[in-house]
């Protein structure tokens, strides 16, 4: 799941030479898009600049979509030197490939939040590692519960139960301890040295079969 | 279409040793997302079941379940379908789901499987196109190319050198992303940019577990706010929402349809050539749940005659009346006893005579919701006015305070109530001042603010934010106690009390990024919309869509002759939307905002299939149309227009 | 010389931590190990850009100090360096003749001077200390053969007596003896009674722990380490004892006595003693004194 924040003021003046045609994408909304202050920033760089055209659209990142929905602008954008697109980095690139002949710049930029489907993001979160830990873990994840993404126990910089890196983010592995307590499972802790894989040749064959 | 959700088995000599000391087993599945959605086809518990058959171990039961990942519906799900007797709890999805489960249950749970890739995530649109979210977007540097995920060592600053023919080293079916990067910019006339670029160090630290900690917080509290699902579409209100409020021209014709309410269209009384009345009845209720019609004009009925109706789309009986433009008051409009006379059972009386129905949707009668058999003890007055756009009951609020007000306080005494709330959402400061100030010495009504959220205004998500109960599938506000009501309807009883007028105008919104001058009017029942469309300087622009009602729930009509009636709370001109529906990618984004907490996806799979079982067992009847899984859908899948088709082929019996 | 040979003879061993400056000029270090710590310790360690803040390197501090007659310990964060780096490097350790490790996962990046760094965190402690193992028996951690002769290295690792959770904390201990650690040398301790409770459950594991001495310089210093480094915790009454006497705390004296009195509290208890002098080296001599060692 992606959250997009607007790059600066001055960075987006920057790059608004020329005539300039500028699309939003409002597809992910849900999940996170500073529309008021990306309004608030367009209507601003009208004055300043020469923006030709203020699209707001959806689901840009859909190459058929995203003709659908600039066909009727495409003569403000031949005639534009410019196109701004306020997205995520899926869209841009997006519209970056579909107008190859253009100047596309980019006015946001883009974040992770945990969660892959629906539009709420999670308190959970996965990193797609291949080799799921969970089973040692009483299925908390620790490598994304983990600042350092640990899979050996933890790295005793926890303070209180707080992670050294941020005082309000609890240590991942003094969660998972707690929960295999509670389980009775601590036991479970007792295995070899795990080394993580980094490199997934079979990444391409699979299905849950 | 490819699987984008990679997760697999873990290997079977994984599995073995692991399994040893456990037992009674049970197995949950993910029906995966982001990948094509057949009904049917989805992972297999079996290869489990039977390498635990196959080591001794008992199986008590598996299940698979949709979007796993999903907290909400997931943990209601598991109350009931993990038996008791279940142990070791084995789940196959990917890692989010099965730390969902771990959550939830008490049981040890596991993971079956290991998670490869879930590449849907980036952007809805599944294509090769990836972002890796690097909170640095350097895109404007490289003509739109992604070195982050592109180059196989995220370079920023050039090739590595190790492309051998253009190809990466790593890949040698991938182009080398900094030799695209440099044709690109090459072709673009940028290369002197490029080789004037500075040194680019990456910031790694952007991306922080507070950063992100901070947006999952506000995201997840605005997405669960007062009830589960609703979305957020742009408010739009600041085209209507500072004009005063002004009646609309005398209408010189009405056209006043005898179905304007939920239930059996009104009889008529009156005969074609006869003269008529402000407020003289036209039609009388047909049954119990139906609702009598009366005449917003004074002159002579011209016609009865089949009309276009605005919403069913049909044409249907109407009465066509043409105004002397006197408005000579009909003689049974007069007051009503006061509200410390009258009994309940004569408010109930009065509001059914004098055609007051909900005016916020369907046009349900408001009598006949007075007269529910169960205890209402709070009466909820709707006044979020969360559709886009419109402003008819924001204006109605501050123009019209104390008449709401009177009449919250007959609902109250028609119900049996013991007290009343009139929500109102918090982007109506001038309304929740003015309606705040007016009831502060009424003991027994307050207003509560609520943030906005789509679809708010609904019944049933009203009383659940405000009560924190469900509505039984297929009941009433009724059923738990709470009599829900719109604002204008509360304005409609204190009218009928305090002048015995019945419903007979309403206020409309006319509004839109496409209406020339957009209003709010006081507009009586029957008049033509193409009259209001023009009064207000017509549209601008020809690729313009005109809706009845809000850009969510509005009734899209193609031939402006329609009349306004009693649940039109707004006319909008809005730009066309073109879009081409594609197949569902199963992004599970219309199970997120579906407030009442259903699938639709399988309304887009069925309702083309005729499969009319399969819709009711996925209780389509409980769908409140709100339209907002169509807003969401990544596939653009018009899903409310297939979830009515079903609708209809299951009220017909099919 | 190998940590463990002294621990095997019965000695109470005493190990130093210097660490290296921002630039390459180490003479003073240098100077300060020969006068405060030669002779008086068994082993010097040299820390791995402590507290991630960029510094000159470990190993080749090691080496230098080394020629100079000082025996050491080479630190290893798992920070910076993916698991092929690491590997180099203690293959690099062995040519120079380098006889300790102490294999850490090291502080995260965004605690020191260069917070925008990448974090590595290829291997931690444990995988460390374990690769190590392997490559004493011949192979690198993916399983290639070694050429020549094997390395050979006493392993060490840290561990936290008094941190708020101990029964996390012997389980990890557990797990790294497991992978391959052969001493421990620990956090700063300040409270003698939670120590021997500690090691009551470690011995255990059989294997040598030295107890962690940070000196307590003053007040300031000890409220920031309660509010902020893990695993330390100095009572109250330690802090009224260095608030009392605030020109014999600021001449070192307090701390010095603190020191050795913790020492000597905790000595039949454990292996040794790993003294972290924050820039104090020269009270080393002084602590080990009072301490009767
Ligand atoms: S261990 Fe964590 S990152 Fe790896 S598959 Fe499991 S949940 Fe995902
Ligand atoms: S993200 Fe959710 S829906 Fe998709 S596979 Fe994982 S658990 Fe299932
Ligand atoms: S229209 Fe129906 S199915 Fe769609 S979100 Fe609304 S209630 Fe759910
Ligand atoms: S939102 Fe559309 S594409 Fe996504 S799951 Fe629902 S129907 Fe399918």
């Amino acid at each position: 799941m992606l959250i997009t924040q607007l790059k600066s003021k001055e960075t987006i003046e920057s790059l608004a030479k020329g005539k300039t045609f500028i699309v939003n994408c409002h597809g992910c909304k849900e999940v996170y898009f500073a529309e008021h202050e990306a309004e608030e920033l367009q209507k601003e760089l009208s004055e300043t600049n020469d923006i030709t055209q203020i699209v707001t659209t959806d689901y840009i990142c859909h190459p058929d979509n995203l003709a659908l929905q600039l066909k009727k602008h495409m003569d403000k954008i031949k005639d534009a030197d410019t196109v701004i697109v306020f997205s995520c980095g899926v869209g841009i690139q997006t519209v970056a490939k579909y107008l190859d002949d253009k100047r596309v710049y980019s006015g946001c930029d883009t974040f992770p939040l945990p969660g892959f489907q629906g539009v709420t993001p999670l308190q959970v979160d996965c990193a797609q590692c291949g080799e799921c830990y969970l089973n040692y873990t009483g299925g908390i994840c620790p490598i994304t519960s983990c600042s350092k993404s640990l899979v050996n126990g933890q790295c005793g910089g926890a303070k209180d139960g707080m992670c050294e890196v941020d005082k309000e983010m609890e240590c991942g592995w003094e969660r998972i301890y707690r929960k295999l307590e509670k389980l009775n499972k601590l036991d479970t802790l007792k295995y070899e040295p795990k080394v993580r894989n980094y490199w997934h040749p079979d990444a391409e064959q699979t299905d849950a079969e | 279409m490819e699987n984008y959700t990679k997760f697999k088995l873990k290997r079977k000599e994984e599995l073995t040793p692991f399994l040893e000391d456990k037992d009674n087993l049970f197995i949950l599945a993910c029906n995966k997302c982001f990948k094509e959605f057949e009904i049917g086809d989805e992972p297999e518990c079996s290869n489990l079941e039977q390498l635990a058959k196959e080591q001794g171990k008992t199986v008590v039961g598996s299940a698979k379940i949709d979007f796993l990942c999903n907290e909400t519906l997931t943990s209601k799900l598991l109350q009931s379908i993990v038996p008791e007797e279940a142990e070791d709890i084995f789940v196959i999805s990917c890692g989010l789901g099965i730390q969902t489960v771990a959550e939830q249950l008490e049981n040890p749970v596991y993971a079956a499987s290991d998670t490869i890739s879930v590449d849907g995530q980036h952007g809805m649109a599944l294509t090769t196109t990836l972002c890796d979210a690097c909170g640095q977007c350097y895109l404007n540097l490289t003509g739109g190319i992604c070195p982050i995920v592109d180059c196989a060592k995220s370079l920023l600053n050039g090739q590595c050198g190790g492309a051998k023919d253009g190809k990466c080293e790593v890949d040698k079916n991938k182009d080398c992303a900094w030799e695209k990067i440099y044709n690109k910019m090459e072709s673009l006339g940028r290369l002197d940019e490029l080789l004037a670029q500075q040194v680019e160090v990456r910031d790694y630290s952007k991306i922080n577990h507070k950063f992100i900690n901070q947006y999952v917080t506000s995201v997840r509290e605005s997405r669960f706010e007062g009830y589960y699902g609703g979305v957020h579409p742009s408010e739009k209100k600041e085209f209507s929402e500072n004009i005063d409020l002004v009646s609309f021209p005398e209408p010189r014709t009405v056209v006043i349809p005898l179905s304007q309410h939920a239930g059996a269209p009104a009889d008529l009384i009156v005969e074609v050539g006869q003269t008529v009345k402000v407020g003289q009845k036209l039609a009388e209720a047909n049954g119990f749940v139906s609702s009598p019609i009366h005449s917003s004009v004074s002159g002579t009925v011209v016609a009865v005659e089949p009309r276009l109706h605005p919403i069913q789309g049909i044409k249907t009986m109407a009465v066509v009346i043409q105004s002397d433009g006197e408005n000579s008051i009909h003689e049974s409009v007069k007051p009503a006893k006061d509200l410390n006379d009258i009994t309940r059972d004569e408010i109930i009386e009065l509001i059914r005579e004098k055609g007051i129905v909900g005016m916020g949707g369907a046009g349900f009668p408001t009598s006949v919701k007075l007269k529910a058999p169960q205890k209402v003890h709070t009466v909820l007055l709707n006044g979020c006015e969360c559709e886009p756009m419109l402003t008819a009951d924001h204006k109605l609020m501050t123009t019209y305070p104390e008449e709401i007000i009177f009449g919250m306080k007959t609902l109250i005494k028609g119900s049996g109530a013991e007290k009343g709330v009139i929500v109102i959402e918090d982007n109506k400061h001038d309304a929740i001042e003015i309606l705040e100030a007016k009831t502060a010495d009424i003991p027994n009504i307050e207003v509560a603010v609520v943030k906005t959220k789509y679809p708010q205004g609904a019944e049933k998500m009203l009383v659940k934010r405000m009560l924190g109960v469900e509505i039984p599938s297929g009941g009433f506000p009724t059923d738990v106690g709470a009599l829900v009501a719109n604002v204008s309807t509360a304005k409609a009883v204190s009218d009928a009390m305090q002048t015995g007028m019945p419903l007979v105008e309403r206020i409309v919104s006319v509004t839109g990024e496409r209406i020339k001058n957009p209003g709010n009017y006081l507009v009586k029942n029957g008049t033509s919309v193409k009259d209001i469309i023009e009064h207000c300087g017509g549209v601008k622009g020809d690729d313009t869509t005109i809706k009845l009602g809000g850009p969510m729930m509005g009734f899209e009509v193609r031939d402006l002759n329609v009349p306004v009636i009693k649940s039109t709370n707004g006319v909008i001109a809005v730009e066309t939307k073109v879009s081409e529906a594609v197949e569902c990618i199963k992004c599970g984004r219309c199970v997120d905002v579906c407030p009442m907490e259903l699938k639709p996806l399988y309304y887009t799979k069925y309702a083309p299939a005729e499969n009319w079982e399969g819709m009711k067992e996925q209780n389509v009847m409980d769908c409140i149309e709100c339209g907002s899984c169509s807003y969401i859908c990544s596939s653009k899948i018009p899903i409310v227009d297939r979830i009515k088709i079903g609708k209809k082929a299951i009220r017909e019996g099919k | 010389m190998r940590l463990t040979e002294f621990f095997d003879r019965g000695e109470f061993v005493v190990t130093a931590e210097v660490g290296p400056p921002k630039g390459f000029h180490i003479e003073h270090l240098v100077e300060e190990a020969n006068e405060f710590l030669k002779g008086r310790v068994h082993a010097v360690n040299v820390t791995d850009n402590q507290s991630s803040v960029m510094r000159l390197g470990s190993l080749a501090t090691c080496k230098v100090l080394k020629d100079n007659g000082l025996n050491t310990i080479f630190q290893v964060t798992c920070r910076d360096r993916n698991r092929i780096a690491l590997q180099s490097d203690i293959l690099s350790a062995a040519l120079l003749g380098i006889d300790n490790l102490l294999l850490l996962t090291g502080d995260h990046t965004t605690l020191g001077d260069h917070p925008q760094a990448k974090p590595v965190f290829d291997l931690d402690s444990v995988s460390l200390t374990h690769a190590v193992k392997r490559m004493e028996e011949g192979f690198d951690i993916a399983g290639n053969a070694i050429d020549g002769e094997f390395p050979k290295f006493s392993k060490g690792a840290v561990v936290s007596p008094c941190s708020d959770s101990v029964d996390a904390q012997l389980a990890k201990m557990e797990q790294k003896v497991k992978a391959g650690v052969e001493y421990f040398q620990t956090q700063g301790v300040y409270e003698p009674e939670k120590f021997i409770k500690f090691m009551d459950k470690a011995k255990q594991f059989g294997v040598p722990v030295q107890l962690g001495i940070i000196i307590p310089k003053n007040v300031g210093m000890v409220r920031y380490m309660n509010a902020n480094v893990a695993g330390v915790h100095v009572p109250d009454d330690m802090i009224e004892e260095l608030k009392a006497d605030k020109e014999k705390t600021k001449a070192g004296i307090t701390g010095v006595e603190i020191s050795a009195r913790i020492i000597k509290e905790c000595k039949d208890y454990c292996q040794g003693v790993h003294i972290m002098a924050l820039g104090w080296e020269s009270k080393i001599p002084a602590i080990l004194d009072q301490a009767g060692l």
